[in-house]
């Protein structure tokens, strides 16, 4: 909402500064976002005055004016309009001076004549659409001075950001209430007298009949005969323009006017092209279509309440008039519309058709039922008088739901525990009444009943929010709660600090984490091959690239590999802690959310730098990142097994742990990887943390006793043919049921380049618990071991 | 060379000659030699020692003791030689030892800035006995609105452009919906704090459709706003500078009744409006303000969805913008960065 600080100035006597004023409102809510000067592109355009107009020597339609602009010499400027003469006041841009349009005026020979600047029009100003001649100013401002001051243009709007709660602070009017009630200022209501032409009857030309009581509460319409379709006054004009609206004619800006003043839309319909004596509100017929005021055809629905005459709709109520009676500059007749409409029809309609207008974004917030007869009488008074036309005696209206009017209960001492205040009921008392509330009531309880322009009040909290409001919550004591915990602690939330605990995890190990957002779009679920069962699209996204959320973290993090590798960062340890989204009917939500652990690694594996060796990552640096976070967490060793056809990783290995799966991990298929520019392997996993926190909290460390006899360490060199898994060597020796084997560990693999073998060093731990073990023992453990193995498998001995 | 004497005078001559052994010695293999030919089974003192059971009984004794207090010396002027070359050779050092070579430095892990942030908040608020929560970030319309006094057609519905995965389903757009979920499992005193993701339909220079928030709140009996202003001016202050100056701004939220826009005196220009240099202040548009949170007492009808009694609890709830503080607190001009995952960028959290 723009308020024009001369405009406010009709309505309470505020004399401070508007710095002050700006502070003032917005610590009680009505937040000042911005101080415009909208006229401050005229600034450097000043008054002057004709005092000889010429004949251009060189060409018949110029003149040549010598002009009064204040300084010690006049100024030769060269004007091309007709109306210009001698004595007129007009506006000058002067040499380097820049107009609205953004044209540069300098001093330019014009024919053969050197022009000192240039005489403007009204349209040339952006002050209205006259660009037939110059702008001739009224009265007889002093030459020289600011063209802005001289036309009185409003120097300061506030930009204010009303809340949804506030429509009353949708006007001037309304502000100036809160206004007076901060400064403690009177609140002077517009005084006007409307003189009604009694000749003609309004009412008993024309009937209201509201079929929709709901979605019409109210319906007031007057008949002002006899108009001229021209422009409105300068000061009308010039005040719409400082609030950002278009100048149109005298009848509409006077609907403008008055909407902005007092914060009531109005509608004017050309009287002569409504068909009939009746004025109905009604729904529309479903399918139907109507064109609006901006010639658009409007496809209708059941929802959409209309304004109707005897023969076809006439208005989108609320929302905008209908093209069929707009006002021309033929019309003559008015008949002035005064409403109140249902917010949430009104909302609908105006969502559903994208057609957001003034007067709609007020009906949405609610209108003052019963302020409108005075806003109805004001435009009609404006109209009478700059329209100019006769008023018709009385008003057509329908009421079917009058306004009721809400009274609250308010306990003094409620307010002040809830705000911590002392302040006492007279304090109340004036605060209320100066917002417009009747009050009632004494000791600690008052009787408050809420204007009809604060549909926000109907609670008593309501109430504490005005006392805190106008006191100053910033005024409030400030004290630090006790938080009072039982130790019966109901249920905890570990989640996140597990979600913590992994990320410090992998910080500790030289990952770097990533955030990227959860939607990607549906074409990079299908380059990943992810099926499209269970996928969660997005009913309005943003983009096409956002228009489904992540089934699998892949996406977002591969989004991030491409942004940094755009950059020039090749070597990439990254992680990200996010949640995969999958529809799932079984959840509250339908959608199941479960939080991830996505590791990337793409680049060399080491810093690029002596001491260490130049190699890029591979699988081992994964899958030890995998079985180190299994050791922190879990500390159970995790199971890695091949897994065919995954979407997207080749080759790829799942992992899981005890029974439950954990995830995959493994490269990126290449063609993939190269649509997001990586030419080097990336390595991925992507892993279940809700299953590893579920996992996790289940261990308790148990105490073991410290072993008393020493180890024995025992080598044992192992052929194998290379495609025999190290797993099925384990799985051999795990399952030999040896009581003193305390540890198996691969020291060493050789691959000798003359044979397709590879040789194993194992490296077994024995110990006994009772007593020292003797070598010959273990020799013979480790002969049985060695025969179990070649039975089992074809392995040899070297 | 069977007296005592003799004896005694070879055990002295001895040491001076094992003290000129170790005056040579320049290693440690040299004084394995001389330890060799001195102290060893075979060596020196060995020898001399020999002769001792061929005195007379009376001077066996005397003889016996000097030799072990020779042999103690040995020893003593060894260890000592072997101490100082040891000394010597951590001094003495390969010509190739080069210090100002790079050592092999760990990677270097980090954590995103927005992590830290919420880290920081959330040590803040346990600290004073805040619990943390979390819930789902795709919610139902009646969490993320409904329940919080936003039905249906609320105009202030429009505050928040929303992402719709159906009807009545939404990516949550605020964290508040978490004061439901935990109000609903539990009964006061309450106090929790939720931080997450939230998504709005919005996209531009200050705006991203995925950021985060922290709710927190706090319901009991007697809380009162002078609570609300001291935690909030206590953590601006603990999570900015102790300096920082707070105000209360009333505003409007349909879930919280009074309701306020907390604002913190400019980190940038110290709530000047314009910087040392005179250059006007673009973070806090030279109004020396920036707005830091939203927050208010919890609204009665609030309490009646989770079936508290408003006439007995009253409570207060903030929510805060993660990349917001973060932004202000290290000082990051442009929000895109936060999910673009730069190195460069990401490097400055280490
Ligand atoms: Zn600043």
């Amino acid at each position: 909402m723009l308020l024009s600080l001369s405009w406010l100035r009709d309505f309470t006597p505020y004399e401070g500064s508007v710095d002050d004023l700006a502070h003032r409102l917005t610590m009680v809510g009505l937040e000042v976002e911005e101080i415009v000067r909208p006229f401050d592109h005229l600034s450097d355009l000043v008054a002057g005055r004709v005092v000889e107009r010429k004949a251009h020597p060189g060409a018949d339609k110029l003149s040549l004016c010598t002009v009064d602009i204040g300084g010690s010499e006049n100024l030769d400027i060269v004007c091309g309009a007709p109306n210009v003469a001698a004595g007129q006041y007009v506006a000058v841009a002067l040499d380097g001076t820049t107009l609205p349009g953004g044209q540069v005026i300098g001093n330019t020979q014009i024919r053969g004549v050197l022009s000192q600047g240039m005489i403007c029009s009204e349209a040339e100003l952006e002050l209205g659409p006259d660009s037939s001649g110059i702008m001739v100013l009224s009265g007889t401002p002093a030459p020289g001075s600011r063209l802005d001051h001289a036309l009185g243009l409003e120097r300061n709007v506030l930009d204010i950001g009303v809340t949804p709660n506030r429509p009353d602070c949708l006007s001037v009017f309304g502000l100036a209430r809160e206004v007076a009630a901060i400064f403690n200022l009177p609140l002077n209501k517009p005084v006007f007298s409307l003189q009604e032409d009694t000749s003609r009857d309004c009412p008993a030309e024309l009937e209201i009949v509201i079929d929709d009581p709901d979605g019409c509460p109210l319906y007031q319409a007057r008949l002002i005969s006899g108009c001229t379709i021209k422009p409105s006054p300068d000061w009308m004009r010039y005040r719409l323009l400082s609030v950002g609206v278009r100048p149109i004619n005298n009848i509409v800006d006077t609907t403008n006017y008055v909407m902005f003043e007092l914060g009531h839309p109005l509608h004017a319909f050309d009287y002569s092209l409504l068909k009939g004596s009746r004025i109905r509100v009604a729904r529309a017929t479903p399918g139907s279509r109507f064109t609006t005021l901006d010639n658009e055809e409007r496809k209708l629905n059941e929802g959409d309440l209309l304004i109707w005459d005897d023969q076809k709709p006439v208005a989108l109520a609320g929302v905008m008039g209908g093209a069929n009676t707009e006002i021309s500059e033929h019309s003559t007749d008015v008949l002035l519309e005064c409403a109140v409409f249902d917010s949430l029809s009104i909302r609908r309609t105006a969502r559903r058709l994208g057609l957001h207008s003034e007067s709609s974004f007020r009906f949405e917030r609610g209108v003052d039922q019963a302020g409108a007869p005075f806003a109805l009488n004001r435009a009609a008074q404006l109209m009478s008088e700059y329209g100019p036309g006769q008023v018709a005696k009385g008003v057509a209206f329908s009421e079917p739901k009058p306004h009721v009017p809400v009274s609250i209960n308010f306990r003094r001492s409620r307010a002040n525990s809830l705000l911590a205040l002392d302040v006492d009921l007279d304090y109340c008392r004036q605060i209320f009444s100066s917002l417009g509330c009747e009050v009632d009531g004494e000791d600690d309880l008052l009787r408050v009943t809420a204007p009809s322009f604060r549909p926000d009040l109907t609670r008593e909290v309501d109430l504490f929010e005005e006392i805190g409001r106008i006191y100053g919550l910033d005024r409030t004591p400030e004290h630090l709660p006790k938080v009072q915990k039982s130790l019966h602690q109901e249920e905890v939330d570990r989640k996140h600090a597990f979600e913590d605990s992994i990320k410090q995890w992998a910080r500790g190990l030289g990952l770097q984490e990533v955030i990227n957002y959860s939607f990607t779009g549906m074409s990079d679920l299908d380059l990943l091959n992810i099926p499209a069962q269970g996928r969660v699209r997005v009913f309005n996204p943003l983009s096409e690239d956002q228009d489904v959320l992540r089934l699998h973290l892949i996406p977002g993090i591969l989004q991030t590999l491409r942004n940094n590798l755009g950059q020039g960062n090749s070597r990439l340890r990254l992680f990200e802690v996010a949640r995969s989204f999958e529809q799932d009917s079984g959840s509250e939500t339908g959608v199941r959310e479960n939080t991830r652990l996505a590791l990337l690694l793409h680049g060399p594996r080491h810093r690029g730098h002596w001491p260490f060796a130049e190699e890029d990552t591979d699988f081992y640096d994964l899958k030890g990142l995998a079985e180190h976070l299994l050791e922190r967490f879990a500390k159970f060793p995790g199971k890695f097994v091949m897994f065919d056809n995954h979407p997207y990783l080749e080759p790829c290995v799942m992992c899981s742990l005890l029974d439950y799966k954990l995830g995959f991990l493994g490269r990126v298929r290449p063609q993939m990887a190269r649509a997001y520019k990586a030419r080097k392997e990336v390595w991925f996993a992507d892993l279940d943390l809700d299953q590893l926190q579920n996992i996790h909290s289940d261990i308790l460390p148990v105490f073991q006793s410290l072993p008393k006899y020493p180890v024995v360490k025992r080598d044992m060199n192992v052929i194998a043919p290379l495609e025999l898994k190290y797993a099925l060597i384990r799985e051999v020796v795990d399952q030999a049921g040896i009581s003193i084997l305390e540890d198996v560990s691969l020291v060493d693999i050789y691959y000798p380049q003359d044979k397709p073998e590879k040789k194993l060093t194992l490296r077994f731990t024995y110990r006994h618990q009772e007593r020292t073990l003797q070598d010959h023992e273990v020799d013979q453990v480790q002969q049985e071991l060695a025969e179990l193995l070649t039975q089992k498998l074809p392995v040899g001995f070297p | 060379m069977n007296s005592v004497l003799e004896i005694n005078s070879s055990l002295k001559s001895l040491v001076h000659e094992f003290e000129t052994r170790m005056d040579q010695a320049s290693s440690l293999r040299d004084l394995e030699e001389a330890r060799v030919a001195f102290l060893g089974r075979k060596g020196k003192l060995a020898k001399i020692m020999s002769a001792i059971p061929g005195l007379d009984s009376s001077e066996r004794p005397l003889a016996g003791k000097t030799a072990n207090q020779v042999k103690t010396e040995l020893t003593r002027l060894l260890e000592d030689k072997k101490n100082e070359l040891e000394r010597l050779a951590a001094f003495r050092l390969d010509p190739r030892f080069d210090p100002s070579l790079p050592g092999r430095i760990p990677d270097m892990g980090s954590i995103h800035p927005v992590t830290r942030v919420i880290q920081d908040i959330c040590s803040i608020f346990t600290g004073l006995g805040f619990d943390i929560v979390t819930g789902p970030e795709v919610e139902t319309d009646f969490y993320n609105f409904e329940a919080l006094n936003l039905p249906p057609g609320h105009p202030a519905r429009d505050m928040q452009d929303t992402l719709y995965i159906t009807e009545s389903l939404v990516l949550r757009t605020h964290t508040s919906p978490m004061q439901i979920r935990t109000m609903e499992k539990r009964t006061p005193p309450v106090a929790a704090i939720a931080p997450g993701k939230v998504y709005r339909r919005d996209s531009d220079l200050t705006h991203t459709p995925m950021f985060h928030q922290i709710e927190g709140f706090l319901v009991d009996e007697q809380v009162s706003m002078a609570d609300l202003r001291g935690t909030l001016t206590a953590f601006a202050q603990r999570i900015f500078d102790p300096g920082v100056k707070v105000r209360f701004r009333p505003s409007f939220f349909p879930f919280t009744e009074p309701s306020a826009e907390v604002d913190i005196s400019c980190v940038m220009c110290e709530g000047r409006g314009r910087h040392r240099d005179d250059i006007s202040c673009r973070v806090c548009k030279e109004t020396g303000w920036v707005e830091v949170l939203g927050c208010g007492m919890i609204d009665p009808e609030v309490f009646l969805q989770v079936g508290y009694d408003p006439e007995k609890y009253t409570g207060f709830a903030f929510g805060l913008g993660v990349e917001r503080v973060a932004m202000l607190k290290y000082g990051i001009n442009d929000l895109r960065m936060f999910f673009e995952n730069d190195l460069k960028f990401l490097n400055q959290f280490a």
